[in-house]
């Protein structure tokens, strides 16, 4: 993840002018159409490695973010949504992947330790509704306007999260 | 006036002391009792119950290769019509109940087997905060199968090992003696 | 006509593994479906964190027992993309080998289970003893039959015993003898056709967006395999081909695993062929490099992924793992409307569930 390999050609983060040559990769495509969509709240776009991309997403416009994602860049396939709990903050990671340009992004959203509440993307693909549950489940982030927000792995009973880093089981 | 109810009671009774409490019942005991310890110890049907890897282990035991069956050995779907409760993978604590509900459903007279390192003691996940370490917690177990996971001929001898000891104790089926 | 909900589960000898499915019926059609699971939740990715990175590779191997090297394998992808780490190129074919191995043992372990609960039963005698032929060989390579251990951070364990070659060779010619055989035992069976054929069709979009992957989603149309378009390891060095199938439905699904077996045997020979010398394992660090990682692999049942957080000590700071089965199992309602309560076992083996790496 070194300078060059950040979004535009004079290693500033952003897009703004754009370079003389065309770009024909098509990871740095995606995330220079993403960036456009959301000025102000997409940010941090690099390559990982040939076909993941990575960029972070303010948890205000996930909701909207995902939607273009999906119809507008052809991602249609979600893999994972994972939880990790640092000491500041929670952080959600989904991977999105697409069929047709062979890609996958790695899309990052914060929020803060004491209101982990963040949009479901229930609505825009079906396959995260599990995968949220699972999250709320073992660790406790609150998706809204989730359809059917229950424990699945753990008992209904339960009252801790056991992924969480203060939970010594 | 005779009445019914009465018959039923007094039949009751003397069927109760003819055959269990006389030395009649005894006697056709001690007849029979071998018989029918052969029979049980060699047509041992366990429950059709897979929890994890000793599940794949358990399924090839009755595959071309080893063959349980010709030791009668036969998995049945009901819990009703088995004597054997094969525990072969870990036990959480989402599961406790229904494994507790699933032996008492068992008729006497009835065994358990454990197993695989997790049913016998928690297995590589010991320390995790959503299991039992161990069925025998809550069941009472007769015969501990190690491995991880335990090989077919593991089970198999262990199965083995089981008719000897339902055959070292030897009850009459009228009087349980 | 009253409608009820039905239990099918936890101990019922349909579902392989531990979990509930509940059916609402009306007469014996099903007119709604809720999977519930949970059963055989052990915890894994708390417990990983409490372990070193080398003592994770047999837990790896118990979450999903059907097929234990794939997840060994994408384990130790995952933390040689944090590490930065460069494995030998003969591991890498050994790797490869032992995984299309693993492959034809799970679904020939899939194909006893499916046969064995449609009614044929000569179906589960026959191939579980051709699956023993596998296990044998992987017994042979790393010493257990079932959950293997072998494969290390930065090679795999051992190298290949002598004459290894000569009986894989053999094997996999006694294999595609004996995959023409099920081809004649399982389309001549009329049972086993009427049982598969139109039941439980999955859509093409239904399938994308309810995140379903692997040979169920191939079933249905859709031509995407990891190996051949996002490839790791030395998968761009093999010459093999992606099967698909249009209808979507048991039949179709049946259908792509069979001819998956063949291209697995295929990959095996050319690995063989194509295995240079050298060394099979580089030791890696101890101390992770702080960041993060992430492995995708194509399991027998979809597609896996597990993504790593390092934190610079020895153990894991958060491990995550993306099992194909936990999103295939939620998309059961969607298939299972509208058919008959028979159909059930038909359809939901047909997915080839593996509860382990459901539940974690």
């Amino acid at each position: 993840m070194s300078e060059e390999d950040k979004l535009g050609s004079t290693g500033v983060v952003g897009i703004e002018k754009a370079p003389s040559r065309i770009d024909e990769n098509p990871g740095r495509r995606v995330l220079r159409a993403l960036a456009e969509s959301f000025p102000k709240t997409v940010s941090g776009g690099t390559q990982l490695r040939p076909g993941v991309i990575r960029a972070k997403v303010d948890r205000s416009d996930l909701y909207s973010a995902c939607r273009t994602l999906k119809e507008d860049l052809g991602f249609e396939h979600l893999t994972m949504i994972s939880a990790v709990d640092y000491e500041d903050r929670f952080e959600i990671v989904y991977h999105i992947a697409s069929y047709q340009s062979r890609l996958l992004i790695e899309l990052i959203s914060t929020t803060p330790k004491d209101d982990p509440v963040v949009d479901s993307v229930s609505s825009v693909w079906g396959g995260a509704n599990w995968q949220e549950r699972e999250s709320y489940d073992l660790m406790g982030i609150v998706f809204k306007s989730h359809p059917k927000l229950e424990r699945i792995l753990l008992p209904k009973d339960v009252l801790y999260h056991p992924l969480r880093k203060d939970f010594r089981g | 006036m005779f009445r019914s109810r009465d018959f039923l009671k007094w039949s009751d009774e003397v069927l109760e002391y003819v055959l269990r409490k006389s030395p009649v019942g005894g006697g056709i005991d001690f007849v029979t009792k071998d018989f029918f310890n052969w029979a049980t110890r060699n047509s041992l049907y366990f429950l059709h119950f897979g929890i994890m890897c000793c599940a794949l282990e358990m399924a090839v035991a009755s595959a071309p290769r080893f063959d349980q069956q010709r030791f009668g050995i036969i998995p049945r779907s009901s819990p009703r019509q088995c004597d054997v409760l094969l525990v072969n993978g870990p036990v959480t604590k989402k599961l406790k109940p229904a494994l507790r509900r699933l032996y008492d459903q068992m008729p006497e007279p009835k065994w358990v087997m454990a197993m695989g390192e997790c049913a016998i003691s928690g297995g590589p996940f010991y320390d995790s905060y959503s299991m039992v370490p161990g069925v025998d917690r809550f069941i009472p177990v007769d015969i501990y199968i190690p491995g991880c996971p335990a090989r077919p001929e593991a089970l198999i001898d262990g199965f083995l090992k089981l008719q000897k000891l339902i055959k070292e104790n030897k009850k009459g089926l009228l009087t349980g003696r | 006509m009253a409608e009820m909900w039905i239990n099918m589960g936890p101990q019922h000898p349909m579902t392989h593994g531990l979990w509930n499915l509940k059916v609402k019926i009306d007469g014996e059609t099903i007119v709604d479906a809720e999977p519930e699971v949970g059963y055989l939740h052990r915890g894994i990715e708390k417990l990983c964190e409490a372990r070193t990175y080398p003592q994770i590779i047999p837990i790896a191997d118990r979450l999903c027992y059907g097929s234990s090297l794939t997840w060994s394998h994408l384990y130790c992808l995952t933390v040689e993309d944090l590490m930065d780490i460069e494995v030998p190129e003969r591991a890498e074919y050994i790797r490869v080998m032992a995984i299309e191995m693993q492959r034809i043992a799970s679904h020939l372990m899939w194909l006893a289970a499916y046969a064995g609960d449609l009614g044929l039963a000569v179906g589960f005698t026959y191939t579980m003893r051709d699956r023993e032929v596998f296990v044998d060989l992987l017994q042979a390579l790393t010493g257990s039959r079932l959950t293997y251990n072998y494969p290390r951070i930065g090679g795999v364990a051992h190298d290949l015993p002598p004459d290894f070659e000569r009986d894989t060779v053999r094997a996999v010619q006694y294999m595609e003898m004996r995959l023409k055989e099920y081809e004649d035992l399982f389309d001549g069976s009329k049972i086993f056709m009427m049982r598969n054929v139109g039941i439980g069709t999955l859509r093409k979009e239904d399938g994308i967006n309810l995140g379903v992957t692997g040979p169920s989603l191939r079933a249905s149309g859709v031509d995407y395999d990891l190996r051949k378009d996002m490839p790791y390891s030395v998968y761009p060095e093999m010459d093999f081909e992606v099967v698909t199938h249009e209808d979507g439905d048991c039949y179709a699904r049946y259908r792509v695993r069979m001819d998956e077996m063949w291209e697995s045997c295929k990959i095996i020979r050319q690995a063989l062929q194509k295995m240079p010398k050298g060394r099979w394992r580089i030791v890696a660090p101890r101390n992770a490099p702080a960041g993060t990682g992430l492995g995708r692999v194509e399991d027998p049942r979809g597609e896996a992924v597990m993504y790593v957080v390092g934190d610079g000590t020895d153990r894991p700071y958060r491990l995550k793992i993306r099992s194909p089965i936990f999103v295939t199992v939620s998309a059961a309602p969607k298939i299972l409307v509208g058919y008959k309560l028979a159909d059930v076992v038909a359809i939901m083996g047909g997915l080839d569930m593996c509860i382990g790496e459901n539940d974690r």
